[in-house]
Order: C-alpha cells, then sequence, then structure tokens
C-alpha cells in the first residue's frame, strides 16, 4: 500500500524528506478555518483537513479531484486534502506535535502496522459507534486492522497481501510450472539456479514487513492476548517454517540476495536474471515501473502465494487506513467522508491501491498491459480475501524493525540464520513492549 | 543646578540603555527562542516519560507526561546501542579530523603563498562543497560509492578492482571521505583568514635574516595560525559527535547499519519510534548525554592544546 510505498519508492528519495521535515512541520496547509460546527449555527460549513501519502502520480486520479468531487457534492462539509512528503515515521511525530498544539487535521493516513502505535501515544479518537455504520461497505479483516482492541478508530483504504510476480515467458523457457507449495518452489527454485536464473530475492531491508507477512501467511498470529498481556510469538512453529523455507533457498544457493530499495534489485529484475519475486499487493504497478522499458513487458503475470503452511493464506505487508485523530470537532462528518473516499474504487485503483472497499476493481490499462493483458486486480483482490484474519500488531511494532534487518542481513550474507530473524523479532518485540510500559507475558 | 544636571544625565543615562536594549532585543529574543527555550524543554523533558494512562494491552489510549528521575539517563548510559555509536564516532574522528585538518592547513599555506595566482577562484572552489545541502551531497556520494553503479568501480572493474564502499569494515571510511569533501574548504577559510592576518613585517624580516620560504612556513606561520587550529578542531568534534546526514543517508542503503549507527541517528529514530525507548525523554536524555560528550571532548582538547602551546 501506499504509506509504505511512499515511504520506500526510492530509498533515497526518503532520505531527502528529511530535510523537508522542518518545512513539513512547520505549520498545517493554509485552508479554511477548522472551527467546530456549532449546534446552534448549522449553516457554518464544517471544515475537515485530510492528511495523506498517496502517492498522486502522472495519470492518477489525483486525491484533489476525487475531494473536490465530495466538496461540490457536500456544501455543508468541506475537505481539504493534503499530501505529507515524508516518511510515515515522520508524518506520526508531526501529528504528535500538532495534536498538542491543537492544531492536527481530522484525518490522516495510517499503516495498519502503526494503528496500534498511534492509539497507545493517545493520538487517535474512538469513532466505533461511527464506524459500525460503514463496517459491511469494507472487507471484514481490514475493517479489522482499524480497530484496536474492538474500539474502531477508522476505516480501511487499501490491503498489501503477498501475492507471487514472476515472468512467465522466462518460466515458460525453462520447463517452469508456477510453485503452489514451498516445496514445489524451493525445488523450481533449484531448477532455475542452474540455469542462472533466480525466482526469488531474499530482501534483507523488507525483513519487518514481508517476512512477518509470511510468518502470516504460514498460519502464524505473533501477537495475540493472554490474561490481559501481550503474548509474543514471533519464533514459533508456523514462523520457523518460513525461515526454513528461506534458509533451503539461501543454503542452496537458489535465491539472490538484494535489498528491495537497492539497485541492485532493480538491476536483476531488468538484467532477467531475477525471474520471480514475493511482494506484497502494492508492488503490482512499481514493478511495472522498475522494468519500464525492458524485454519483460507484457511477459509477467501474478499469481496467488505458494501455501507456507497448512493451508493456503497471504500476510498482510503493508496496507493502510485513514484514521480520526484525537481532537477532531466533527468526528461523525470527518467519518462521513472517510466511508465517502474510501469506496472511490476506481480513482483509488489509479493510485495504485488495492481497496479494502468491497467491489470491483478494474485493472488500468498500463498495469494489464505490462502483465501481459492478466486481469491483476482480481487477482490480488483474491489475495486481499485470502489474508490470515487473525495477525493483529503491537504499539511498539515499529521498533522492531531494525533488528530484524540487521539479523536478515546476517543471514544473507551466511553470517546468520533465518531463524535468528524472528528470534530477533521476538526479544524486541518483548523488550520494546516493556520500555513503553505495557503488560507483557514472559 | 547640580540637581537638573543629574537629572538630565539620569534621563540621558536611561534613554542610552533603552537604546542598548532595543539593539540588543532583536538577538536576546531569537536566542532566548531558538535556544534557550528548546534546551530548557529538553531538559525537562529528559526526566520524563510518557507512559501509558490506562492499563490493557494498549494502555489506554492516553499516555500521560511522568516524572522518571534519571531514568532515562540510567537507560542511555546502560545502552550498548548508545556506546556502539559513540564508539564509532570517536573512531571516525580520530582518523578523519586530523587528515582533514592537515588538508585544509595545506590548501590554506599554497593559497597564501605567492606561488597561486587568482586565489579568489581557488578559495570559492575548494569551498563549494560546503555549499551543498548535507543530504544532496550524501545522495551523490552514496550514488558514486552504489555497488553496481558507482562509477569508481567500473573504472576499477575495467583493471580488474573493485572496492565494496559499503561493506561494515569500510563504510565509516566512506563517511570520512564524504566529510572531508564537504569541511575541508570550510576549514581551509579559517587557516585562510588567521595566514592572512599576520603582519607583512614578519616576513620581510625573516627573509632579510636568510630564511627560506620552508622556514618561514614553519616557523612563522604554522606557529601563528595555532589559535585558528584549535578552532577548526573544536568545531570538527563537535560536527563529528553529531554525525547524521551522512549514515541516515547510507543506511537507507545498507539495513545492516540499523536506526542507531551513531548517537544522533539514535535520539533521531528514538524520538519517532524506530529504537526503544522510544518518545521524547529518552530522546532528549540521548541528545544531553551527547551534549555532555562533546564538550567533555572539546574541553579536554582545549586544555591539552593550552597546555602544549
Amino acid at each position: 500500500m501506499s504509506s509504505r510505498t511512499a515511504r520506500t519508492t526510492g530509498s533515497l528519495a526518503a532520505a531527502v524528506s528529511l530535510s523537508l521535515v522542518a518545512a513539513c512541520s512547520s505549520g498545517t496547509p493554509a485552508g479554511p478555518s477548522s472551527a467546530p460546527a456549532s449546534s446552534a449555527a448549522p449553516a457554518t460549513p464544517v471544515s475537515i483537513e485530510y492528511l495523506h501519502r498517496l502517492p498522486d502520480g502522472e495519470g492518477m486520479t489525483k486525491v484533489a479531484d476525487i475531494v473536490a468531487k465530495w466538496n461540490a457534492e457536500h456544501p455543508d462539509v468541506q475537505v481539504t486534502a493534503t499530501k505529507f512528503d515524508g516518511k510515515a515515521a515522520e508524518m506520526v511525530t508531526k501529528l504528535e506535535a500538532d495534536i498538542k498544539a491543537g492544531t492536527a487535521p481530522c484525518l490522516a493516513q495510517a499503516g495498519y502496522a502503526e494503528v496500534p502505535s498511534l492509539f497507545t501515544r493517545g493520538l487517535l479518537e474512538d469513532v466505533t459507534t461511527d464506524a459500525e455504520k460503514y463496517r459491511s461497505n469494507f472487507s471484514e479483516g481490514a475493517f479489522t486492522l482499524m480497530t484496536v482492541g474492538g474500539t474502531a478508530v477508522g476505516l480501511p483504504q487499501d490491503g498489501g497481501p503477498l501475492v507471487y510476480y514472476y515472468n512467465k515467458a522466462e518460466f515458460d523457457q525453462l520447463g517452469l510450472q508456477v510453485p503452489t507449495t514451498a516445496e514445489e518452489f524451493t525445488a523450481a527454485a533449484a531448477k532455475a539456479a542452474e540455469k542462472g536464473k533466480y525466482i526469488a530475492a531474499f530482501q534483507p531491508d523488507e525483513a519487518q514487513y514481508s517476512l512477518s507477512a509470511q510468518a502470516a501467511a504460514a498460519g502464524a498470529t505473533w501477537y495475540s492476548a493472554d490474561n490481559d498481556q501481550w503474548k509474543v510469538d514471533a519464533s514459533g512453529a508456523a514462523t520457523q517454517k518460513v525461515a526454513a523455507f528461506w534458509q533451503t533457498l539461501l543454503d542452496s544457493k537458489s535465491a539472490i540476495v538484494e535489498n528491495r530499495w537497492g539497485d541492485g534489485f532493480k538491476k536483476a529484475l531488468t538484467d532477467q536474471k531475477l525471474i520471480g519475486t514475493i511482494g506484497a499487493a502494492w508492488e503490482a504497478p512499481l514493478l511495472a515501473g522498475d522494468m519500464a522499458g525492458s524485454p519483460n513487458e507484457g511477459q509477467w503475470a501474478v499469481a496467488q502465494l505458494p501455501q507456507l503452511g497448512d493451508a493456503p493464506m497471504s500476510g498482510p505487508d503493508g496496507g493502510s487506513g485513514v484514521v480520526v485523530l484525537k481532537g477532531c470537532p466533527a468526528p461523525a462528518q470527518a467519518m462521513e467522508f472517510n466511508n465517502w473516499f474510501n469506496t472511490q474504487i476506481d480513482g483509488l485503483v489509479s493510485q495504485g491501491l488495492v481497496v479494502a472497499a468491497k467491489g470491483a476493481m478494474t485493472t488500468p490499462e498500463p498495469v494489464k498491459a505490462f502483465y501481459g493483458g492478466q486481469d491483476v486486480f482480481a487477482e490480488l483482490a483474491k489475495a486481499n480475501e485470502a489474508l490470515n484474519p487473525n495477525f493483529p500488531y503491537i504499539p511498539t511494532f515499529p521498533a522492531i524493525g531494525a533488528d530484524m534487518a540487521q539479523a536478515a542481513d546476517r543471514a544473507g550474507k551466511g553470517e546468520g540464520k533465518v531463524a535468528d530473524i524472528f528470534t530477533a523479532a521476538q526479544q524486541a518485540s518483548v523488550a520494546s513492549l516493556k520500555d513503553a510500559g505495557l503488560p507483557v507475558a514472559g | 543646578m547640580t540637581i537638573t544636571h543629574e537629572g538630565h544625565n539620569r534621563a540621558r543615562r536611561r534613554r542610552e540603555a533603552r537604546t542598548g536594549l532595543a539593539f540588543v532585543a532583536p538577538f536576546a529574543l531569537l536566542f532566548l527562542v531558538t535556544f534557550v527555550i528548546p534546551i530548557a524543554v529538553s531538559i525537562r523533558s529528559s526526566f520524563y516519560r510518557a507512559k501509558p494512562s490506562g492499563g490493557g494491552l494498549y494502555g489506554g489510549g492516553e499516555l500521560v507526561d511522568t516524572f522518571v528521575g534519571a531514568e532515562n539517563y540510567a537507560q542511555v548510559l546502560g545502552n550498548r546501542l548508545f556506546w556502539d555509536g559513540m564508539g564509532r564516532v570517536l573512531l571516525f574522528g580520530a582518523v578523519q579530523i586530523p587528515v582533514m585538518i592537515g588538508a585544509a592547513l595545506a590548501l590554506a599555506l599554497l593559497l597564501d603563498s605567492l606561488l597561486v595566482r587568482r586565489v579568489t577562484i581557488f578559495r570559492l572552489g575548494y569551498f563549494l562543497p560546503y555549499a551543498i545541502p548535507g543530504v544532496v551531497a550524501a545522495l551523490v556520494w552514496t550514488y558514486i560509492y552504489s555497488p553496481r553503479m558507482s562509477p569508481i568501480n567500473q573504472a576499477l572493474e575495467a583493471v580488474g578492482g573493485g572496492i565494496d564502499f559499503f561493506a561494515p569494515g569500510t563504510i565509516l571510511g566512506s563517511m570520512a571521505n564524504m566529510t572531508t569533501w564537504t569541511f575541508t574548504g570550510y576549514n581551509m577559510l579559517i587557516f585562510l583568514a588567521a595566514l592572512q592576518a599576520i603582519p607583512g613585517d614578519l616576513y620581510e624580516a625573516a627573509r632579510i635574516d636568510g630564511a627560506s620560504e620552508w622556514a618561514v612556513v614553519r616557523r612563522i606561520k604554522v606557529p601563528l595560525v595555532g589559535r585558528a587550529a584549535m578552532l577548526a578542531v573544536l568545531l570538527s568534534i563537535i560536527g563529528t559527535i553529531q554525525l547524521f546526514n551522512e549514515p541516515t543517508v547510507l543506511a537507507a542503503v545498507n539495513p545492516w547499519m540499523g536506526k542507531a549507527y551513531t548517537p544522533m541517528m539514535m535520539a533521531y529514530n528514538s524520538m519517532t519510534g524506530g529504537v526503544s525507548p522510544s518518545g521524547a525523554g529518552p530522546a532528549s536524555a540521548i541528545s544531553i548525554v551527547m551534549a555532555i560528550g562533546a564538550g567533555l571532548l572539546a574541553a579536554g582538547y582545549a586544555f591539552l592544546q593550552r597546555k602544549t602551546v
């Protein structure tokens, strides 16, 4: 999804944004004053500000245009949408300061994995009553990700289920079938590696999101409640299946090791050395963009993630929703817009999102062309349906990424084991929960 | 008569005081707003921790600032991540600062000698890297270092070589090269200003006594820029402790560096939640320990310098 897309599209660009933090935090965008609509004067239109991180790229239906449509139809609820150009974590820091200063927008984009963190930090409004009204418009799994211990804090926007991307033409040439299980996958990888081709890339920089999602696909639940305490199980039996899967691929040298956002990954794709990769649904247009102008065009296809556990499932790698921030003077109107905006399927699909709203998505033409005419979004929607329904995140999930990436880097270099990544996740989860003063078992 | 005179004096003094205050006011105000208040706020914040107000898995959805005494400091001082980062910047400084200061002094002496014509062009040229924003420079260098696109490596590969600029054992050197490139010109300006302040009579007298150019450099120029050198080294020590742009940009493509490669990165990522314990309290404590560390190092250096000179 896009909070991750924007965060990582060109890891270097993300770094540039550092220099913009100061500028970004220096004030809320100019707009109509957000004075609460008092019941005494119903004629005054309510102003809602919405801070997002959608790409708003070339050929997409711009967020501003979608919002303009709402504003034209709703003279009494006027919305101003502003794009935040920076990392997700920086946006949260800005929102935290704005909420303290009483100048925060009503609505903001937040990654599913970050929602519990925002809630614990006291940044979110309880909008359970309003959310229930719109519940049936969204897929149940996504709706649940916008709730924290039963309290709804917003509505879902898009999902990032894992799928398998592969170069169909190359697969045919090598006589490979699309693998549907971990065993078939490692066998196919070994066969491809003999010919100098790779059907998977181990991505240390994406360890936190991609590997946790793969663990979810294998049936793991990392975080659960036990006696009103967190029970952390980030290295249990289901997760170990993922560790063994990658360890086999790495030991037999049938997967390449490349950071997802390094130049080596893109080069391996364009050179057709890397002919398959496990990725999130939001990567569909990104991969097409990375390989634009290469012989890969029209050759690729999307399939469901191979079965990693006991049942065919996918896992959530990213995805985000729109939360209502603490102090919003008009939560009901904000939620009304929230529901309307996140059900504008065509506009959101044009932004590269696999929407959380129920309804048919039409694959945009450029994406369709890259994937050989496949109805890509139908396949992605299928993956969305197959998400592990039980994979909540802890409020300190953002703090465990560095340890996982460092362990993943060592595993990729052969200096450590893949299982160490999950041991690191386990330890960092428990330690960060304790640091944050939250109850945790063990 | 005397009374009116005194009254007049008093009035004038008051008027002068007012004028003086009016002149100082812009500075004092900005100093207060951008310097004193933020420092006071972070000192206060370093003794507090935002803690969940309620029980339960998500802590009740509200944080309260709680006084925790020296807990934040104890956690920083007991955190291996912090000391690893400190170790890296100290190693970095021990190598990079002498190299950079030496290069800056050499360049300044060259420009100050009669050998170089069109001093302005060179002065501006050497200074130019400093004018490029740090993050932009770091991005450019990241491209130059990047394993597969590095023009340096492409040239080296042609003769069968190649350097992994991002290897864990090399990356500090890669960063040192970046900062040396940026700051040598800046430090050169400090030296050049000091050199040009040396009265010409000294050189004249030395030459009459038969001193060679080299002797003039060794006996007059270098000793007389001692104070400038001290300033340059002090600024470099402080800058090194706060190393941030270069490692942050490099960490974007080298996840093994983590989020606490240098103490400044650790402070920043504690603030944004990427390093635990997170929040304003722990982040402030890291910053203040860093500031104290930089202060001690700078004071230690100044003390040694004064003893030897």
